[in-house]
This record gives structure tokens, sequence and C-alpha cells, in this order.
């Protein structure tokens, strides 16, 4: 959950990019990193890597301060894919206020997905989150590559899921935006209930997001 | 863990500043600057430098770390581009700091996630052996439970066999006195008529002239009456001295289980016991009896018996056309020596080790237990003496018994 911090007028929220390794995760934290113009953004940090495959995690910082002049930090966490890794998977879920599920389009990725995606399910329970109202969004990556599932057949076999589906190309920057805008807005509700970020605050969920983009 | 930190939480400018050497810093900062410096954090605490505030009209420039200002340089410098690269050098050095502290508060959270998992399943184990071990102390009892039940089931199917086998008998048996009492009874009719013929005779002789007596005694053949009459009685005097025997011979059989030592002359025993099971032999061999002189045995009387019996019907069974028994006894060597030979179809060598093994058997299902070997050897290695079997595939099999005639055991 958000950490609320009523001395330093501060709310920092955690968002984690999930996934099957090589799924672009990583990649989708460089290019937010080039895409979003927030009042404050940080440089990536990306903690051991070994091959550019992520060992820890990746973060990526981004804020801006409310028109009550609180300052709303937003801290976007990539896990490594590796089913190796699944303490440090398992840490860097904990405290997630939103997750943005990367799966891979490829024909060949579909028991890694699935895989990956039941890992995130049994993980989200094992550090006390509930999957059920855990904001969550799905991205199909890769779409500039050959060997990939349609859209009409991704959309037929998510069809009964109830989170939003986001097709990108990371490498090239598409639909990399719209998912994280998909996440901010399934995300406001719970803020918003928890904070009082509309009441309080004076951000409604446009201006959230474009506080946070910087459109 | 709490107290220490969790890998996301926030970190001071202490935490971030605590791997680098504060002199060497200072030392660097104050010859990019030209001037001596301090770093205090946002409560204007003293990090690096110098103690005591400068003079007012010093620079103060804005450090931040992770979006936020975190801490101010004073310096009496004021060039700007020195400035600008004296906090871009600050920031870097906290960025670097709180890489590293990030990594190794994780890998310190990793590694006691794992050796929590480690420690979980070191509880499983340690349980699953707790049972192990109280599964193999128990063993040894439940073993000789299952020994007993087993024991308790080849009991009973022996028994269930045995059965099978007196029925068997009984039915030849009751083949064999039924001729004898059909002839008796049919003897005994004839020999009525003969007495009413004899009667009226008797009556005559009273009254008839000796033309007359002459005549009737030619009209009722009295002549051949009288001498059937004396075959007939002869016929079923014989008739029931075979019923005697038949009974004699299956009262010796039925103290099977009678537990009380006799004295018996085995050659007895054996007689006995080919008559009993001549009925099943009859079409099948031809029981030859080389019987040597024996000393008196003190013995299980009924159960040598059995023995004798599974083997003489084991004999004959073996026959695929009909052939010969011949059963031999001996004395030597203070041991009487039994052997019962067939020329049967034989037994092949791979399965002549295992014919005494409970319920090895070669027998269609149904047709027997796999016991009676068992149980022969049994009741000789009881008597202290032992069973052994010599076969040869087409020439026949000899199973020879030695019982020592004084038994130690």
């Amino acid at each position: 959950m958000a950490e609320f911090d009523e001395t330093n007028r501060k709310i920092t929220i955690k968002l984690v990019y999930y996934g099957p390794a090589m799924s672009g995760k990583t990649t989708n934290l460089m290019r937010l990193h080039d895409i979003l113009a927030p009042d404050l953004k940080g440089e990536i940090m990306t903690l051991e890597t070994q091959n550019d495959r992520t060992l820890f995690f990746d973060l990526l910082p981004l804020g801006f301060h409310t028109p009550s002049g609180w300052l709303v930090k937003l801290k976007l966490y990539t896990v490594p894919g590796q089913v190796v890794h699944d303490a440090t998977r398992k840490a860097v879920l904990s405290r997630a206020d939103g997750v943005v599920f990367v799966a891979d389009s490829q024909h060949s990725q579909g028991i890694n997905n699935s895989e990956a995606f039941q890992n995130l399910e049994e993980n989200a329970g094992r550090v006390g989150l509930d999957f059920d109202t855990l904001p969550l969004v799905v991205q199909f990556n890769k779409r500039d590559l050959p060997n990939i599932l349609t859209e009409d057949e991704i959309r037929e076999r998510w069809s009964a899921a109830p989170w939003p589906l986001v097709f990108a190309s990371a490498l090239v920057g598409e639909g990399v935006k719209e998912s994280f805008v998909k996440l901010l807005e399934a995300v406001y509700p719970v803020l918003d209930k928890y904070c009082a970020l509309g009441v309080t605050h004076g951000m409604d969920m446009p201006a959230f997001v474009n506080a946070v983009v910087g459109d | 863990m709490e107290q220490q930190g969790r890998y996301d939480s926030e970190l001071g400018l202490r935490d971030l500043l605590s791997g680098i050497a504060a002199g060497k810093l200072e030392a660097a900062l104050t010859a990019l600057l030209g001037q001596p410096l301090r770093l205090v954090t946002t409560q204007g605490e003293p990090v690096l430098g110098a103690a005591a505030a400068f003079a007012a009209g010093a620079s103060r420039v804005a450090v931040s770390h992770d979006l936020e200002i975190i801490a101010f340089l004073e310096t009496p410098a004021e060039d700007a581009v020195r400035l600008d690269a004296a906090v871009s050098l600050l920031e870097l050095f906290l960025q670097a700091g709180a890489r590293y502290y990030m990594a190794a508060r994780m890998h310190v959270e990793v590694v006691h996630a794992d050796f929590e998992a480690l420690q979980h399943k070191h509880a499983l184990l340690q349980e699953s052996e707790a049972r192990y071990k109280l599964l193999a102390a128990h063993l040894e009892e439940r073993v000789q439970e299952q020994v007993k039940t087993i024991d308790a089931a080849q009991r009973q199917l022996y028994q269930a066999e045995k059965m099978a086998s007196v029925g068997q008998l009984a039915a030849g048996v009751a083949h064999e006195i039924n001729n004898p009492i059909g002839f008796i009874r049919s003897n005994l009719g004839t020999a009525q008529s003969y007495v009413q013929k004899l009667g009226k005779m008797a009556g005559m002789i009273k009254s008839q002239t000796p033309a007359q007596l002459e005549s009737a005694w030619q009209d009722a053949d009295l002549d051949f009456i009288l001498e059937d009459f004396a075959a007939l009685l002869e016929e079923s005097v014989a008739g029931a001295d075979r019923v005697t025997r038949i009974v004699a011979d299956l009262k010796g059989f039925s103290n099977v289980d009678q537990a009380e030592e006799k004295v018996v002359n085995l050659n007895d025993n054996i007689r006995s016991v080919c008559n009993v099971a001549a009925t099943q032999l009859q079409d099948r061999a031809e029981l030859l009896l080389e019987l040597g002189e024996l000393p008196l045995l003190r013995c299980m009387s009924g159960q040598l018996n059995q023995v004798f019996l599974n083997l003489l019907l084991n004999a004959a069974q073996a026959m695929t056309t009909p052939g010969q028994i011949h059963i031999q006894t001996a004395l030597a060597n203070a041991q009487i020596r039994i052997c019962i030979a067939d020329t049967g179809k034989g037994i092949p060598a791979a399965i002549l080790s295992r014919i005494f093994d409970p319920f090895y058997t070669t027998h269609d299902v149904g047709q027997g237990t796999g016991l009676g070997l068992t149980v022969s050897r049994d009741v000789v290695v009881a008597h202290g003496g032992r069973i052994e079997v010599e076969s040869r595939v087409g020439v026949g099999t000899t199973f020879t018994i030695y019982l020592p005639v004084n038994p130690t055991a």
C-alpha cells in the first residue's frame, strides 16, 4: 500500500513491471523514462545485471507536486523474470500498489507467459496482496516480431479476464505509455479512497494522470 | 529486518555517505571549489566539512536525491560552474550509495527469505524423519503380525486341501465298499429264496413218498441250490472281509490329526496307504512294493500316512501314460529309508529347487494349494528326518525319505 507520510507531506506509490524473462520489462521502463515528462524525473537505477538480464531490479522514480503542496513519488520497479530469482521477485512485489504484467507475444512463449502469470498470482498471495483487487494491466509486448499470436487470438484467450489488455512494442515505444496510463487509472480509485487525492489534494483522475505523464 | 530498513525504504544522508572516506571527499571538493565547504541536512545538521556555519552571504545550494532535496552545500565560493560541478559530484556519490544500499538490503532480504524457506523444509524433513523412526520401531512388530496372519491363512488353505482330498478318498472308498455290499445284499436275497425252497422240501419229507420227494427235489433243483448256497456264503464272507479291511485302513487314516505318538511298523502304514489310494491309482499306475525288514518306530503315525499318501498321489498325477510306482523300504545306518519312485514325466531342473516352497504349484488353479510337499517335508523334519528328490524329465521322479530309528529331536 502507498506510503502516506503526513510529516513530510509525501505520498510514495510503488508500481511493478512483472512478467517472464526477456519479455521487455526493463525496455518498458527505459521508454517511459524517454517519453514521460513529469515535474520530477530521476535516472533509471539498474541494479546488478549480468548479460543484460536483471538480477535484482530496475528502478525509475517519477514525481510531482499536488496543488495542496504534497509531493507524490512514483517508484517503478521491474522484477527479474528468470524462474530462479523467485525470492527477489517476491521482495520486489511486496507492498506494490499496481502491476503491469508484460507478456511476450511470440508463439513460443505461451507456457512461459502462463507460468509467470501464475507465479504473480501465487507471490501476490504470499506477500499479502489481494490479487482480486490488485490494480493490474496486461501488456502483450513484442508486436513488432514475426511468429506472434494475433490480437484476436490473444483477446479470445483473455476474454474472461477482468484486466485491461494492451498491445505494445516497447522497443519502438508503442503501447508503453498506454499501458502505464491504464495502470494509473486503475490505481487512482484505490489511492483516492486511501489518501483522498480528489477532495484534499485537488487531483481528480485526469489531473493525476496528466501530472505523472507530463502532458 | 524492520530496524535495518527494507531495500525500498527511504535512506538518510548519513546512510548514503557512510561508505565514503569523509576527509578525502572534503579535500577533493575543497580543491574543486577553491574554498572550504560544509554539507548540512535539511534540518541544518552538519554532516561533512566545517562544523560552524559560514558568515552571512556564503553560497547555499540544494543537493537532491530521489526527487527530493536531501542536503545543502554551504561555501564561501561563488563560482556557479564550480558549485554545479560540486553538487553533481555529490549527487552521483549519493546515487552510488543508494544503489549499494538497495542491492545489499535486497540481498539480505532474499537470503533471509531463502533461509526461512530452508528452515521450513528442514522442519518438514525432521517431521518425516520422526515418522519413519516410529515406523521402523514398530516394523518388527508388524512383520510378526503379518507372519502370524500368513501362517494362519496357510494352515486354513492346507486344511481346505486336506478336506478336499479326504472327500476324494471318501468317494473312492464308497465305491470300493459299494461293490462287495452290493453282491452281499444280492446273495442274501437269493439265500432267502433258497431257504424258502428248503423249507417247502422239509414239509414234503414229512408227508410224501420217496418218488414224489425225488421228483420235487428235481423240480426245485436242490442239487444246484446246495452247491450255490455254499459258494454264495463263501463269496459273502470274502466280501465282508474286504469291507472290514477297508474300514480298518480308513481307521488308520482317520487319526491323522491325533497328536499322539504310536509305535508302528511303517510297512503296515504303507500297505494301508496303498489300499486307501488304490482306487485313484488303478488306471494310472501299477504299484510294486518291495518292503524290507523294518524295526518298530515311535512316530506320529497318522502324519506319516499323510506324507506317504501325498507322495503316492503326486506320483500317480505325474503319469501321462500308465506306468509304475515302486515303493521300497529298507534299514541302513540306523535310518529307515523309504523310496517312492515313479515312471512319470519328471520335474524340470529349473523348478526342482522350488517344489518344497510354500504355495508353489504346477497344478491348475483349484487343483492344489502347493502345500502338500511343504507339509510333507515339515512332517519328516519334525521326526528328525529328511526328504530328498531326484528327477529326470521323461524318466521319472524318486522321493527318498530318511527317518532315524531313534530320533533325538
